[in-house]
């Protein structure tokens, strides 16, 4: 029993997506350019040259927020989306009808379609890869140049994600819809 | 009906549906008339979409659709959402006699109510080929149903909703009103339950800002009225070859003058939405809504489904019912539109705006039109739509008793 | 799961065309997988599924970082690659492309057999042969040869690209006896490498852990990623205890993550740090103390630098940087030194002038103090390994290296390094300036028919040789024009020579097999031994021939034991590579040991070694760390900083960096100076056909101004023409305000001409084709941007 959050030092980023490759090759991910779990967002630069506005271009990954009132929880009709007992949000694939209303809910686009299973696929932090062998890390954690990521316990006030959340500065996305995320970026 | 059913006892209740015994040779026996044949190739035609769609789909899944990441919900969505509200409407408009008690619109009843049938089961059709496990759908809908679900609600009271319309249009054919009147009013209040609940799985969007909110669960009641109306015109319209008899005149001319506050309303709420959409200051709406208004299928729906009918109800006071029978078959091309709008319009804004690629376009617009095998299933729908609605015709008597 | 099923049904695909042998597979058949046809895309195994699992140690091999990796074997697959937290070089981590290095070994377009060609050379038309069949003909043909130039060895050419095996086959090249080796450099690190070579006597490490101001110029490391160098810095920029100035003409990765980007004209950098050194001589910020003690000839660069003028003033013209930017960066590196870094970069050589940039560079680092000290330029610690075995026989008839000469020395270039330019060769040999002919070549690892400027004639080079040997993994471009391929097998199949990384926190890792090699594939350590078992008697049949040395020898010694001690090539190749590596550890107790269990060994490891956190390990403590090995002296010869290079002056090349009129960056109206890089998901045209790679970006894209693009008409994704005066390649527009007007830039690597390659056989636009042989004149290195282009839609 956890309640499994992650900490982004987004700064960190260079959008390098080598925690995209680990995600897709730790758990089996279709290739596509839309088959992914998680990603590095990039706004196109502002400015003309060489006049540029350099704050502009930041590298932002993303992918489920894990939210503690997730919409797509919300709106499954079959809950087959559902909480684990780590507050991981996760996909029983027997269950989903691919209704794909999760997909339309999700505020976050976290969410897309396994075409092997056709099922609604989204990032689990790694609970039935590495997790599920007592591993402590997520592979996009574990593989990260530059460490952006800190997963682990938000209950456990001496996780390093807690010491880190007590002590940094933070935000989250799109919280004025009231999800409650559980990716907090680090300012 | 238990009380029904005791003093029959349920194998003799059920023979005891009244209904004419036809033979494929029966229902191949039709005037044929130039406009008849048209109708009935057509409708083969879909059909024959139907099938070859449904094999695209079962040959390559969702891939035989353009439906994406972005835009999940495509036409199939829409159209499913265009038969269903079809329903609600026919519904309504059938129980205003039979449920309600205006005599003048029990001529309509039955047909109306055996339409609302017909138009359900051809949503489900089409819906059955979007879900992507049906049966899965039906064994975890009961084993472990999301409450918070909208799509639960919506799809658990449809379903029961079709058992009323079912049972009420049985005892309709017994002529039993009093059990008509009693599961009439169930079927409409759960399909009314159940129609809300659909305006509300887009309500519930609280991440598509364009669609949030309280406003489609009571724009589909009121909207699912109207096109009532237009089919019973349409119907109507069919059944006498546009030489109504007089009691019908009567009841269309009043149907017509409904129409035309419904419309006035509709076109009110709509004005108010867009105006709130794009002056109300909620982030991300105002650029949606400007967008909207800058797509022809949004015109093609006000033209169509509002303008014209309104026009005519406005200039004639109602009583040009053959122009209402045209204006109708057009409206239905509007409301098809309405739908296709409300899928589409609720996904054009990406929830993730920045680009995930090096070599891409920052992500602006969600650009969707339908595949092959989307229209295909699509006008399919409509094809099993027209089908059954004429085997019923042959199958029942669906005008009203005359007592 | 289906993934499972398709990576196993193309092992079973492998063990059935192993099976159905040489005469059933048609050629065409012979780079296809089971999967080719389908390009399917479920490549990617889901961990955790299999019963049996293994967990191996072993180094990257997906670009030349060498960062730690543990493979993951499950029931027999390579399901995963995590990084190897134990290995201070790469810090627990692997980059986009580690990653994917299970698709470079599951490529269904591997070379999977020995092969000799059928067809016409660059048709890629081939038969499969057994090893015996390869080797026999590679002997015939090459005897045949040597027996006609009479022993001169040097008729055959060996290069090779850059990898930890490099040096194995460098002792078949030097066993051999050949004068003609031509390795990376020329078209790699050359110039930068060698100008801090004989400035500070190494090319330093930089201490970006510690710096507190960092100048990245012409270096970008958010996307050509050095380990542990990007790890380093960006965690600590934008305000977090480093700041960083990016100067780069294109707005990179980097420059998003620096504190200040400067855009600066291509190829004037050196005007830039010569306007720097400017302000620190005049306004005396330099280390007094350091330049008192370590720097040589450096009255004579100050006069040189005062009297010629290099003030910002005079720079802001030539580099398109203000002068009173140029003051501010002087001033707060001075003010922050010695833990502020002129970052030395590792890169190919872009301008003429680079290996004068490279010494100003290095001495305005000098200037600050910042030299084998913590938090700037480090020399570091090193663990010495016993060497690898060679031989080196004296062939008398071996004539010296293939280079052009001149009454003052070279025609090409001032300096001939260890490995040569190839540019220079390539063009001598095409135009006939090679003092004798050469006919035959071997080449490892190594496509120069993409790597290079000027595809058209290295295509040409490539045909004039009668025999062409390639060892490579993949069907390059090159391959297509080999007369015999030799397969080797990836770095996840193979145990390469244990190797040294020197630094503040040095280290021994080792590249372990992981998995048997797959179809016919060999490590290069087998190649050589069983060619030169074809080769080796034969070799010295021919030397006996001709060679009177030899054969006076032979006259008074046993011809076999004189064979085996002085001309017997096999021997260098009988251990196995596990074996060598562990006699080359020898001296230190577990190492060997170490190296196959955790991949990596450095003294005290056991005590040292440390996990601080998830993500943050501990290898050495603070004070046992290789920041200062000499207290600041620099490792020249001299033990000082060589400002003036008087040697040099008289073979036309400035002692002392210097400014020149024709350095400056100019365009014609209506064209663009063509620019070529790195990306953090693809290395050069080495991973152009990785399938996870190529799914993050399948395309490259032409970097070309958004307001040049509107008035020409160019949109996002259209196909434009790049033309200059050797070539044209097509490729798509990316508009961009990235990049100046008069400037255009692709990544290198893509565009592959070899259609064995399923996804990178005509993808994209290839640099190459359309780069001119600019040659650099210290070493003949390639001047990659000094060719301006004109661009055309089509």
């Amino acid at each position: 029993m956890a309640r499994y959050g992650m900490a982004l030092d987004y700064k960190n980023c260079i959008n390098c997506k080598a925690c995209e490759v680990a995600c897709k090759e730790e758990n089996g991910i279709l290739m596509g350019a839309d088959k992914h779990r998680i990603w590095v967002g990039v706004k196109e630069i502002k400015g003309e040259y060489p006049l540029l506005d350099i704050v502009s271009s930041s590298f932002e990954p993303s992918q489920c927020q894990h939210c503690e009132s997730a919409p797509c929880q919300e709106v499954c009709p079959t809950n087959a989306t559902y909480y684990d007992e780590n507050g991981v949000v996760r996909v029983d694939p027997d269950k989903c009808i691919l209704c794909s209303y999760c997909m339309n809910a999700c505020p976050y686009d976290a969410r897309y379609v396994d075409d092997r299973t056709m099922t609604v696929d989204k990032c689990n932090f790694c609970s039935d890869t590495r997790l599920a062998r007592g591993e402590t890390t997520t592979a996009c954690q574990a593989t990260c140049p530059t460490k952006v990521r800190t997963f682990g316990d938000l209950d456990d006030p001496e996780s390093e994600i807690s010491v880190l959340l007590r002590t940094r500065e933070h935000f989250s996305l799109k919280s004025h819809l009231g999800t409650k995320p559980k990716l907090f970026y680090l300012t | 009906m238990a009380e029904a059913v005791k003093k029959q006892g349920i194998k003799e209740f059920i023979t005891s549906i009244p209904y004419n015994k036809i033979g494929l040779k029966d229902l191949m026996s039709f005037e044929k008339t130039p406009r008849n044949i048209i109708i009935a190739v057509i409708t083969f035609a879909f059909l024959v979409s139907f099938a070859v769609g449904v094999a695209l789909y079962l040959m390559h899944g969702h891939h035989s659709y353009n439906v994406t990441r972005e835009h999940p919900w495509g036409l199939l969505i829409a159209v499913y959402i265009f038969f269903v509200v079809s329903s609600t409407g026919l519904c309504i408009v059938g129980s205003l006699g039979d449920v309600f008690g205006y005599k003048e619109y029990e001529m309509i009843s039955k047909r109306a109510i055996f339409g609302s049938i017909v138009t359900i089961i051809a949503g489900f059709a089409v819906i059955a080929f979007e879900i992507g496990h049906p049966v899965t759908m039906l064994i975890y809908n009961v084993l472990t149903p999301g409450f918070t679900s909208a799509i639960w609600w919506m799809g658990t009271l449809y379903g029961l909703y079709l058992t009323f319309m079912i049972i009420e249009f049985v005892f309709l054919l017994k002529h039993d009103m009093r059990m008509a009147r009693i599961f009439g009013l169930t079927g409409l209040l759960v399909g009314l339950a159940a129609h809300s609940n659909l305006g509300g799985v887009f309500g519930f969007l609280n991440a598509r800002t364009i669609s949030n909110g309280v406003f489609y669960p009571t724009y589909f009641i009121l909207t699912a009225f109207i096109t009532g109306i237009f089919i019973a015109f349409i119907m109507m319209g069919i059944r006498y070859r546009l030489s109504f008899p007089e009691n019908a005149k009567k009841m269309l001319t009043n149907l017509a003058k409904i129409q035309g506050l419904l419309i006035a309303i509709l076109i009110f709420f709509v004005t108010w939405k867009m105006l709130t959409d794009i002056y109300g200051g909620m982030p991300n709406r105002s650029e949606v809504a400007l967008h909207i208004l800058g797509s022809w299928t949004f015109w093609a729906e006000v033209v169509l489904a509002m303008a014209i009918p309104l026009l005519i109800i406005l200039k004639s006071k109602g009583s040009a019912i053959h122009a209402m029978f045209w204006a109708s078959l057009g409206g239905m091309v509007g409301v098809f539109f309405m739908r296709y709008n409300l899928v589409h319009d609720t996904q054009l804004k990406p929830l993730q705006m920045m680009k995930v690629r090096e070599y891409q376009l920052a992500p602006e617009w969600v650009h969707y039109f339908p595949s092959a095998a989307e229209i295909m299933i699509s006008l399919g729908g409509l094809g099993l739509c027209i089908l059954l609605y004429y085997v019923g015709t042959k199958l029942f008597n669906l005008d009203a008793e005359t007592h | 799961m289906q993934v499972e099923l398709s990576r196993r049904k193309f092992l079973q695909g492998t063990v059935a065309l192993s099976v159905a042998g040489g005469s059933a597979v048609s050629a065409t058949n012979l780079f296809a997988g089971a999967d080719t046809p389908e390009k399917k895309l479920t490549i990617t195994t889901k961990t955790g599924v299999a019963k049996e699992v293994k967990l191996v140690p072993t180094l990257c091999e997906m670009c030349v970082n060498k960062c730690a990796a543990i493979a993951r074997v499950e029931d027999g697959i390579v399901t995963k690659l995590d990084p190897n937290p134990m290995f201070p070089k790469s810090k627990n981590m692997l980059c986009p492309r580690g990653n994917a290095g299970i698709q470079a070994l599951y490529d269904p377009d591997r070379l999977k057999y020995p092969m000799i060609r059928t067809g016409e050379k660059g048709e890629g038309k081939f038969k499969r042969v057994t090893w015996d069949e390869a080797f026999r003909y590679i002997t015939e043909k090459t005897i045949k040869i040597l027996d006609e130039e009479e022993d001169n060895r040097s008729t055959f050419l060996f290069c090779a690209g850059e990898g930890m095996a490099e040096h194995t086959f460098q002792t078949f090249y030097q066993a051999f006896g050949s004068s003609n080796w031509l390795n990376h450099s020329s078209i790699c690190l050359q110039t930068v490498a060698s100008a801090y070579g004989v400035t500070l006597g190494a090319y330093p490490q930089s201490d970006l852990e510690n710096a507190e101001y960092i100048i990245m110029a012409g270096a970008n490391r958010a996307e050509a990623i050095v380990t542990p160098d990007t790890m380093d810095i960006f965690k600590r920029t934008k305000g977090r205890g480093a700041k960083m100035v990016c100067i780069d003409p294109r707005f990179t990765n980097t420059a998003a993550k620096a504190d200040q980007w400067l855009a600066i004209n291509p190829g004037t950098d050196l005007a830039f740090v010569l306007a720097l050194t400017y302000v620190v001589l005049d306004e005396e910020l330099y280390d007094k103390a350091y330049v008192e003690k370590y720097f040589n000839d450096f009255d004579a660069y100050r006069a040189h630098i005062l009297s010629n003028g290099y003030t910002p003033e005079w720079a802001e013209p030539i580099t398109n940087i203000k002068a009173k930017e140029i003051y501010q960066i002087a001033r707060e590196f001075m003010a922050h030194a010695p833990k502020a870094i002129y970052y030395p970069g590792r890169r190919s050589t872009f301008a003429k002038n680079d290996f004068q940039l490279r010494r100003a560079m290095a001495i305005f680092q000098a200037l600050s103090g910042g030299i084998d000290t913590k938090g700037g330029l480090v020399f570091g610690g090193k663990i010495e390994i016993e060497d690898h075995e060679s031989l080196m026989p004296l062939y008398d008839k071996a004539k010296e290296r293939g280079v052009v000469k001149t009454e003052a020395g070279y025609a090409d270039c001032a300096v001939v390094s260890g490995g040569g330019s190839w540019l220079a060769w390539r063009n001598n040999f095409l135009e006939g300036k090679m003092p004798y002919s050469v006919r035959g070549m071997f080449c490892y690892k190594h496509n120069p028919m993409q790597n290079m400027p000027n595809t058209k004639k290295t295509a040409e080079m490539l045909k004039k040789m009668e025999l062409v040997v390639c060892i490579d993994t993949m069907p390059s471009d090159t391959v297509m024009y080999a007369d015999v391929v030799l397969p080797e097998c990836t770095y996840l199949e193979r145990t390469d020579p244990v190797k040294t990384f020197g630094g503040v926190e040095p280290a021994l890792a080792q590249r372990n097999k992981v998995i048997e090699p797959m179809f016919e594939s060999k490590p290069v350590n087998e190649i050589l031994r069983g060619l030169t078992k074809h080769l080796s008697r034969p070799l010295f049949e021919v030397t006996k021939k001709y060679d009177s040395e030899v054969q006076d020898a032979l006259a008074e010694e046993d011809e076999e034991a004189y064979y085996q001690e002085e001309f017997d090539m096999t021997k260098m190749y009988s251990h196995d590579q596990e074996v060598l590596n562990v006699h080359a550890v020898h001296a230190y107790e577990g190492a060997a040991e170490s190296l196959k269990r955790y991949g990596v060994y450095y003294p005290k490891m056991d005590q040292y070694y440390k996990q601080l956190s998830a993500n943050e390990h501990q290898y050495y403590p603070e004070k046992e760390k290789f920041y200062s090995v000499g207290e600041g002296r620099p490792q020249t010869p001299s033990g000082k900083v060589e400002c003036n290079l008087a040697n040099m002056s008289s073979k036309g090349i400035d002692g002392m960096p210097t400014w020149r009129d024709e350095y400056c960056f100019s365009v014609p109206e209506g064209k663009f100076r063509l620019m070529t890089g790195r990306h953090a998901q693809y290395t050069q045209s080495g991973t152009s056909n990785n399938i996870v790679l190529y799914d993050l970006m399948p395309e490259n894209y032409i970097w070309i101004n958004k307001r040049v693009a509107k008035e020409r008409g160019i949109t996002f994704g259209d196909k434009v023409e790049v033309i200059s005066s050797v070539g044209t390649t097509v490729i798509r527009a990316y508009p961009t305000e990235k990049i100046a007007p008069n400037q255009v830039f692709f990544i290198h690597g893509f565009g592959a001409e070899s259609s064995a390659l399923t996804w990178a056989y005509k993808n994209g636009g290839s640099d190459n084709a359309v780069i001119e042989d600019a040659l650099e004149p210290v070493y003949g290195a390639a001047a990659m941007h000094e060719t301006n282009v004109e661009i055309r839609k089509v």
